[in-house]
């Protein structure tokens, strides 16, 4: 994708190179850039760098060499509490005690505006918190220990934690990983909601190649730690294309002038 | 309706602290006039506050020492064991199990055995031994993160290693530097109000610095990537309330010599009356592993009268089923 001169990023990473052992390079000089206000999705096979992408935008890495932006800054220059200001994570694989109440954890979305000893409490805090929790639809189940809710009630336990930090950068790894479709769509729409109705940025890793067309703005294909398409989805995504990213033939067909991916 | 459900579900949290309380102050109670001299609550402020009373007198320096460091050694161990369990999201740590306490007792043998005049450091050096072990236990368990069972199989073989020490130098020694047998063998009976004043002031800062990290202890229970997200330094974190871990196991530990389990039961049993909320369960483990250790070593003194069973050994003939209990339902009790 070309990027223009006066669009808005918000982050953005130059010349990133990284590995783990020392000696294979999972990412090698990458750029990308990231815009301000939509959804961008990261798309690829397994092990194509792409998770390795998010946690250096992320500060779970570090990259060997390049840098990551945050507005115009290094990433290394803020500190983790700062860091957790600006931008809100959603990670897989989230666990909790099974009697924390619901309403207990997106308060702990509050822990970068609180000292160390501090609980959530103060009329910032309350808003914050029900603001996620009516968003998310929550609110409802709120005095109920995480074990009793399903798999997708879950997951928007833990995006409302995110939401509670009020930041205007949201990042998702995998947030259909392991629901059923009616869940999964439910998420889709609330991504979506968080960003057309509160211009959060958003920046997040799907799996399933109609949902990543259907609901991302911009889609950045990645493999072998290279990015090899960035852009509009509906441009970009070509029978080729899926066939470069993941090694196979997939046919794609139009429904309504949409394409769709055939992924079966 | 559903409001009315989690309501009756709520867990009670103030009936179970105060029930708890109220028990520890029978026990006390109980304590004061277990043996050949008895004396009631009023004699006892008598004795203490208005008139000079022998058996009031008596009691005061034999019984009340030992009870006191039962009730802090007692809190200390459980809340310790709080803390381990929440640094490692490990069901089964326990200062005892792990090794923590022997190391600090090794350290505290040899402070007794061979410099007896640092006796008043013995804390100090205590801690620094639990801390040996601890660095042990977490440089060997650690292997792409910290497996509940391979924490325990290593804190097994540390355990093992420092209580052979403690027994070995024992033995060098003859068995009866009265020093390192009472902390070789958790015996209690002989304290003193020095061994009071040595140990009630780190006791009071351990505890009430792990009751400041309550919040952080909470969020240490989420994925630690989680955590990280939230701003939280995990590792800093957890080495930080591994140190108050540590101290408190030492501290007692350097007083009471080993005494397992204790930081295993308690917790165990406070996560099921008043949850898994650290503001809660640390003060309610902190009563409760005084209650326990106060009975247990009640206990040892009568059953078998005139001989006495330490306190250790009977937690340890109630705590080793417990611990497979726990292990058997360990991953129920962290992670959803």
């Amino acid at each position: 994708m070309e990027y223009k001169e006066n669009a808005e990023y918000v982050m953005e990473a130059r010349d990133l190179t990284f590995s783990y052992d020392g000696k294979v390079n999972v990412l090698e000089h990458l750029d990308v850039k990231f815009l301000k206000g939509k959804i961008t999705v990261l798309l690829g096979a397994n092990g194509c760098g792409k998770s390795t992408l998010f946690k250096l935008l992320t500060k779970n890495l570090y990259p060997d060499e390049g840098r990551v932006n945050l507005y115009g800054e290094d990433l290394e220059e803020y500190s983790l509490k700062e860091f957790a200001r600006k931008v809100a994570i959603v990670h897989q694989n989230n666990i909790a005690p099974p009697d924390r109440k619901v309403e207990t954890l997106v308060g702990y979305g509050r822990t970068p505006y609180l000292n160390a000893f501090q609980t959530a409490g103060s009329k910032e805090d309350e808003e914050a918190i029900r603001w996620a929790m009516e968003v998310t639809h929550v609110d409802s189940y709120r005095n109920r220990p995480v074990s009793e809710l399903s798999g997708g009630q879950r997951q928007r336990v833990w995006i409302a934690m995110a939401l509670a930090m009020m930041t205007d950068i949201l990042f998702l790894d995998e947030p259909c990983n392991s629901l059923d479709i009616r869940y999964q769509i439910g998420i889709m729409k609330l991504v979506r909601q968080l960003n057309r109705e509160y211009g959060m940025t958003i920046i997040m890793i799907l799996h399933d190649i109609n949902q990543a067309m259907t609901y991302a703005d911009v889609l950045i294909g990645m493999k072998d730690g290279r990015i090899i398409a960035e852009g509009e989805p509906q441009e970009i995504v070509t029978p080729e294309m899926i066939r470069t990213l993941y090694g196979i033939e997939l046919p794609v067909t139009q429904i309504d002038g949409r394409k769709y991916v055939l992924a079966v | 309706m559903r409001t009315e459900l989690t309501e009756e579900k709520k867990k009670p949290v103030a009936p179970a602290l105060i029930g708890v309380a109220v028990l520890l102050l029978i026990m006390i109670d109980l304590a004061i006039n277990t043996g050949s001299l008895k004396v009631s609550m009023s004699q006892l402020y008598e004795g203490l506050f208005v008139a000079y009373d022998p058996d009031v007198a008596t009691v005061w320096d034999l019984r009340f020492p030992r009870i006191i460091i039962a009730v802090l050694g007692g809190a200390a161990l459980s809340v310790s064991g709080v803390l381990f369990q929440a640094c490692m999201k490990n069901p089964i740590a326990d200062p005892g199990v792990i090794g923590v306490s022997s190391g600090s007792s090794f350290a505290a043998v040899l402070v007794a055995g061979l410099f007896p005049s640092l006796y008043f450091f013995t804390p100090m050096l205590a801690f620094a031994g639990g801390v040996a072990a601890c660095g042990l236990v977490y440089l060997l368990a650690f292997k792409n993160g910290l497996n509940p069972l391979r924490v325990i199989l290593v804190g097994v073989a540390v355990n093992a290693m420092f209580s052979g020490l403690t027994q070995a130098f024992n033995s060098m020694t003859g068995g009866n530097l009265t020093g390192v047998a009472s902390i070789a063998n958790a015996n209690i009976s002989q304290k003193t109000w020095d061994d009071v004043y040595i140990i009630s002031g780190y006791v009071a800062l351990g505890l009430v610095l792990a009751w400041m990290m309550c919040y952080r202890c909470d969020l240490l229970s989420l994925s630690d990537q989680t955590a990280r997200s939230l701003g939280v330094h995990v590792t800093g974190t957890r080495i930080g309330v591994s140190l108050i871990a540590v101290m408190l196991a030492a501290i007692s530990t350097a007083e009471l010599g080993v005494v397992s389990f204790i930081g295993l039961i308690v917790p165990h049993v406070a996560r099921l009356l008043v949850g898994s909320n650290h503001r809660v369960l640390i003060p309610f483990s902190a009563l409760g592993g005084a209650f326990l250790l106060l009975l247990a070593d009640t206990l040892g003194r009568t059953i078998a009268a005139p001989y006495e069973i330490s306190a250790s050994i009977l937690l340890s003939i109630v705590g080793g089923p417990m611990l497979i209990i726990l292990i058997r339902r360990s991953d129920k009790t962290y992670g959803i």
